[in-house]
């Protein structure tokens, strides 16, 4: 008793109790990445191919190929109205195959049952070709044919990097070239359209505009005729593969991403090839429905939204925490700004979304439009969600943030400061400038941090106010004014839910969502990085200020 | 504000009778000032002229309000919200309170040492040269050679030379002091208050203070806050005893610490109160 006493009064038990929390806080943050990462990195590594020789209840043979996915044990008793036999077992193992194929049969996935399986092999000469459209192919190349003529399949590596060449010119020329002449073109139709609009449509006018549409469309014809020529060079060879079920199917090279013979990979060309899809699913861009390919213009929506927030957002909070803290009187109207600024903090972000939606979108963006834009109404320019509003509605949901920890950090600074700058005959607005702003930086970063931290992961608002499932365009490219902040954008965590809820094929989507989680967490933690070693550095600047 | 600059070369620093001071001999005069913390009266009519180029101190036990007055030469109560003030405070006979004062170049002609060091967290450079920055100087030259004469005149520039361009926080607590009397002293204002300037330091550092004070005087005219008796009979010329914000006794220091007028004053000085 005595004992217990003497223990409860050196403390230690408080110091267990938050070790504890800190513990348990560790464990759930490190859990928590080790299962996205985990989960999202084997989606880029190289795995086996399996031929599974099966015997269904009725006794007919069939093969099965593909990549193990996922096992599971589950109760024979779930098995047996089946008819297999368990041999008695209480649990019996099954796999989720990813068979692809998706030409051939209706899911690129199945189950199949252990007991079934009569023999399982690694064949070296199995391969997985991953295609443009329907998914992954799995099965043995039977031939490979050049501009019509069979040829050896060691020639197929060079014609895969021709075929690359070529999509890449092909898509240099269809987004760079033919949608400048396109952009053009629609800038003709506005100019004409203001000019109707302004009555000042003269027929000379008329004619130089019907001149520049004819110049821009001759010179598509010949972009077209160039693209044309390239569309038909890339699909000179073609392969024609073997499937599990013994079809032969024709495949174009055009079709073919990548062909790999994931069997005949040693450890150090597993890990080559890991690296280059985890480089490809951060640079590409979506197909299929977003659940294959990369996520690119995600990942630039969601740093060019979060950076544009910043940049609205840190002067705003500032300006707000300076008034608040050095202008404002010390009386009951303060009090209240000040308990509104937190109660901001409060509110749903949802309804952020809304307010962003009425407020930016359709009366700020609608006047915008009637305003400056009125040759292209009906369709909206500015009047319709994008990334400006987008950023705009997330800098009002962290304004709160940066004022309190601005205004914490203009709190905290010694009043000698102030005195000494002042008796040098300085007024409070140099006195601010001068000294007290750079001795606050810290805090401002602070606020900026938080900021960051709040709003790379919101995506509730930004479905109301600018986030789309498969944006056509990135908000940058090279027609002028270059930053098209009109522009609905993509964004990783509206990708997340996108494809792991709204994309048909879910088996196909897990992966893919563990790795967008991954990508996310990633790059907000990046960003506050960023940020903190900013921080840092102000800090260790103004260290000895700290008292 | 009459922009007069301190003619540095007739001041002189022989013994004044204060009481009998002409006009040119007076840098600052206090009239009837009093001043109010809220309902609580921290000055009671204080009237005196504090001579030029000479050391004034300011004595009396705490809460007697001698930093009250010293704030008040150069304005900083007016940072206080619940601070009035009533009665002149003339500087070239003109009233620091008046209506169309522009504090800040006030206060760039009155300047102001605290109790702590406070430099800011910037260069040993940018805190000398602060205040000229303030008025617009950018001439490098001009700012260079300035910043070498103040650090001479406040006995630091052989201490600093070699780093001047490192930050002002990494000098010990008498080298700050003397910094930032630097500064102050860098835009070469008239009237230099000391509020405790040692107060806050050792004492090697606080010897090197109250010499330095005694070559101040020889350009400006010093008022200094003590606590410390002693102090006070060192450095400065002249010497006020404060007391519950009155001014008890004011005269030439020897007279006052060696045949004081006043009951309190003696009481004081000879420690049966403080």
């Amino acid at each position: 008793m005595n004992n217990l006493n003497k223990w409860f009064k050196s403390g230690s038990p408080w110091v267990w109790l938050s070790a504890g929390g800190v513990t348990l806080s560790l464990i759930s943050v490190v859990g928590l990445l080790l299962l996205i990462a985990s989960n999202g990195l084997s989606y880029f590594w190289p795995s086996q191919l399996h031929q599974f020789e099966m015997l269904d209840v009725e006794g007919t043979p069939s093969t099965v190929i593909g990549e193990i996915y996922d096992v599971e044990s589950i109760p024979a008793e779930q098995l047996i109205h089946t008819g297999i036999d368990v041999k008695g077992a209480e649990f019996v193992e099954r796999y989720l195959i990813k068979t692809g194929n998706r030409e051939l049969v209706n899911l690129d996935f199945r189950w199949i049952a252990a007991p079934l399986i009569q023999q399982q092999s690694q064949p070296k000469d199995l391969v997985v070709i991953e295609r443009r459209t329907n998914g992954n192919f799995y099965g043995f190349i039977e031939q490979v044919y050049m501009d019509g003529k069979v040829v050896e399949l060691s020639q197929l590596n060079r014609f895969m990097d021709r075929v690359d060449d070529l999509q890449d010119e092909i898509f240099e020329l269809q987004k760079t070239d033919i949608g400048a002449i396109n952009y053009d073109l629609e800038r003709i139709r506005l100019k004409s359209r203001k000019a109707e609009i302004d009555g000042e449509l003269t027929p000379q006018l008329t004619a130089k505009f019907a001149a520049q549409t004819k110049q821009l469309k001759d010179e598509y014809l010949t972009l077209e005729s160039k693209l044309n020529k390239l569309r038909d060079e890339v699909q000179r060879d073609k392969i024609v593969v073997r499937s599990m079920g013994g079809e032969k199917v024709e495949i174009n090279l055009e079709q073919v991403i990548h062909i790999s013979f994931n069997n005949q990979l040693n450890m150090l060309e597993k890990i080559g090839m890991f690296f280059a899809q985890i480089g490809n699913f951060i640079f590409a861009e979506p197909r299929e429905a977003n659940t294959e390919g990369g996520v690119f213009p995600a990942i630039f929506g969601t740093v060019l939204m979060v950076l544009l927030m910043t940049v609205i957002v840190a002067p705003l909070g500032v300006v707000a925490a300076i008034y608040l803290h050095e202008y404002a009187g010390n009386n009951a109207f303060t009090k209240l700004l000040r308990i509104a600024v937190i109660n901001l903090a409060g509110v749903p972000s949802i309804v952020y979304g809304v307010f962003g939606l009425g407020f930016f979108v359709y009366m700020v963006g609608g006047s915008l439009d009637q305003i400056f834009y009125p040759e292209s109404l009906p369709s909206p320019t500015f009047g319709s969600p994008g990334v400006l509003w987008s950023a705009l509605t997330l800098a009002i949901l962290t304004l709160p943030v940066v004022i309190v920890s601005t205004e914490e950090g203009l709190a905290r600074i010694p009043a000698s400061m102030r005195h000494g700058s002042l008796a040098l005959g300085a007024t409070k607005a140099e006195t601010l400038w001068r000294i007290i702003l750079p001795i606050a930086s810290p805090a401002i970063m602070t606020g900026i941090i938080l900021a960051i931290a709040r709003a790379a992961g919101e995506v509730a608002p930004l479905m109301l106010v600018g986030v789309v499932k498969m944006a056509p365009t990135l908000p940058l490219d090279g027609n002028f004014p270059f930053l098209h902040l009109e522009r609905k954008f993509m964004h990783l965590g509206f990708h997340i839910y996108d494809v792991g809820f709204q994309s048909p094929n879910v088996e196909a989507a897990r992966p893919l969502v563990y790795a967008t989680a991954l990508l996310l967490v990633t790059i907000i933690v990046a960003l506050n990085m960023t940020a903190v070693s900013i921080r840092n550095r102000l800090r260790e600047k103004y260290r000895s200020l700290e008292h | 504000m009459i922009n007069v600059k301190p003619e540095t070369t007739t001041m002189q620093n022989k013994a004044v009778d204060i009481h009998n001071l002409t006009d040119d001999q007076v840098a600052l005069e206090i009239k009837d000032l009093n001043l109010f913390y809220g309902d609580k009266q921290a000055l009671q009519n204080i009237s005196m002229k504090i001579p030029k180029g000479q050391v004034t101190a300011f004595i009396g036990p705490s809460g007697c309000g001698k930093s009250t007055l010293l704030r008040s030469i150069n304005r900083m109560n007016d940072l206080v919200d619940i601070c009035k003030i009533t009665g002149e405070i003339n500087l070239h006979g003109e009233n620091i309170y008046g209506k169309h004062v522009d504090v800040a170049q006030l206060r760039r002609k009155v300047g102001m040492v605290f109790q702590r060091p406070n430099p800011f967290p910037k260069s040993i450079y940018e805190n000398v040269v602060y205040g000229l920055r303030l008025i617009g100087q950018k001439n490098r030259r001009v700012l260079d050679e300035a910043c070498e004469k103040a650090l001479r005149a406040a006995a630091l520039w052989d201490e600093v030379k070699d780093r001047i361009h490192d930050s002002a926080l990494g000098l010990s607590g008498g080298q700050q002091q003397r910094l930032v009397i630097a500064r102050a002293i860098a835009i070469e204002p008239e009237v230099l208050l000391l509020d405790e300037p040692t107060s806050a330091l050792d004492p090697i550092s606080t010897l090197v203070i109250e010499e330095l004070i005694t070559e101040l005087k020889q350009k400006y005219t010093v008022v200094i806050v003590t606590h410390n008796m002693q102090q006070a009979a060192r450095v400065s010329d002249q010497t006020a005893f404060m007391y519950m914000g009155d001014l008890i006794e004011y005269s030439d220091t020897n007279t006052l610490f060696t045949t004081p007028q006043k009951k309190k004053t003696e009481d004081y000085i000879t420690g049966r109160y403080g």
